[in-house]
């Protein structure tokens, strides 16, 4: 079965949606942000480790993107750009919240908060939160842009700010330290 | 962000694939479905700023210098009120400006200061650096005073301070921003076209 016209023609590109919100059409913009919510929400949530700081951290980045909407010279590649508004917003998440808190995961274990879940599945899945918890910061996010977005360094450099050297670093180090973790555990 | 069927750790000759690390990507690639109410929450938000006129209201902030007796040393509202005087021009600095007139596009030398006792760094983030944390560091001054200098266009940010990297501290000197919607304190700054 072939797709009909009518069907392609309502996926419009990127840059036809940008050009109509930039026009004053903000309908436009919710379509943008369905696209991006499920591709780029996946990042949110590892870095920031649960649902309502992620959801929290793409409402931000879809809001700066919007108003900034100008300031994006080349709305073909608006996805690297928005995704740039998301990883710097992540980032200031985590300062807000305080690294404590950001490892709010192992916090939970303790209680015996975290492990509220039933399903074996999803006690697997608190664990893998969890581990990634418990790396910094940085660590976490150059693991997550190299392995789980697939960036290479050279990408992940112009998005952090951040030397080449000194990223490989980061995931090295990030590696040894999910191993050493998940070792000790049946999550994977 | 590419896709391909490379092997995720078969780049980079310093991290030699192991199977553990294989198996928590592959778990960590799987999809992860916010809920749709992002979409709605952000339209809903972007719908009232767009009928309150939010972000109008703010700009007509008289650009005028305001000495920070109350906030400042004695000396460093001094130093700050003679350069406002020498360089009266209608730029409001974020909690001082006060250099000579910028370039040809208009763009102006905008200092921000920030007294507090941290211990380590604090950092500007705001609508002129993609609220990045790590772009605008302020350097310490003396008497507990952080600034740094940033080149600004004319027109409307909003700002604010990361403490010691945990702690959010708007500028007490500027107006709050009225869509201070990120939970988070956030200020304003109106740089005025000459």
């Amino acid at each position: 079965m072939t797709a009909s016209p009518s069907l392609l023609q309502v996926s419009p590109s990127d840059a036809e949606l940008v050009r109509r919100v930039r026009q004053g059409d903000l309908d436009a913009y919710g379509p943008l942000m369905t696209r991006y919510r499920l591709r780029f929400g996946r990042y949110a949530y590892h870095l920031l480790g649960n649902e309502s700081d992620a959801e929290e951290a793409l409402q931000d980045a879809f809001t700066l993107a919007y108003r900034s909407l100008d300031k994006c010279r080349h709305p073909e590649r608006f996805a690297a750009w928005l995704f740039r508004i998301l990883v710097n917003r992540c980032r200031t998440a985590g300062a807000r919240r305080g690294r404590e808190q950001a490892r709010r995961a192992p916090l939970e274990a303790a209680d015996g908060v975290g492990v509220s879940h039933p399903a074996e599945e999803a006690m697997r899945q608190e664990e893998l939160t969890r581990s990634l918890g418990r790396l910094v910061p940085e660590q976490r996010e150059a693991f997550l842009l190299k392995y789980v977005e697939e960036l290479s360094y050279e990408e992940m450099a112009e998005l952090t700010g951040a030397g080449e050297s000194a990223l490989k670093m980061r995931v090295k180090r990030a590696c040894e330290r999910l191993r050493h973790l998940l070792s000790e555990s049946d999550a994977i | 962000m590419r896709s391909d069927d490379r092997s995720p750790l078969a780049e980079g000759s310093e991290d030699p694939a192991d199977p553990v690390i294989e198996r928590l990507v592959a778990r960590l690639r799987e999809p992860v479905s916010l809920s749709p109410g992002v979409e709605r929450v952000v339209l809903e938000r972007l719908r009232a700023e767009a009928a309150s006129g939010a972000g109008q209201s703010e700009a007509a902030v008289p650009l005028v210098f305001r000495p920070r007796s109350r906030r400042w040393p004695a000396l460093v509202s001094a130093v700050a009120a003679g350069l406002a005087a020498a360089f009266a021009g209608g730029v409001l600095f974020g909690r001082w400006s006060t250099r000579p007139p910028g370039d040809a596009a208009g763009v102006r030398p905008v200092e921000f200061a920030l007294r507090t006792p941290a211990d380590s760094a604090v950092a500007l983030v705001g609508d002129f650096n993609d609220w990045n944390p790590g772009a605008t560091p302020l350097r310490r001054a003396s008497d507990g005073v952080w600034m740094v200098t940033v080149p600004l266009r004319p027109g409307r940010y909003r700002y604010t301070f990361i403490v010691d990297g945990t702690s959010w501290r708007r500028d007490p000197a500027a107006p709050r921003a009225l869509e201070d919607d990120f939970g988070a304190p956030t200020s304003v700054i109106t740089i005025a076209q000459r």
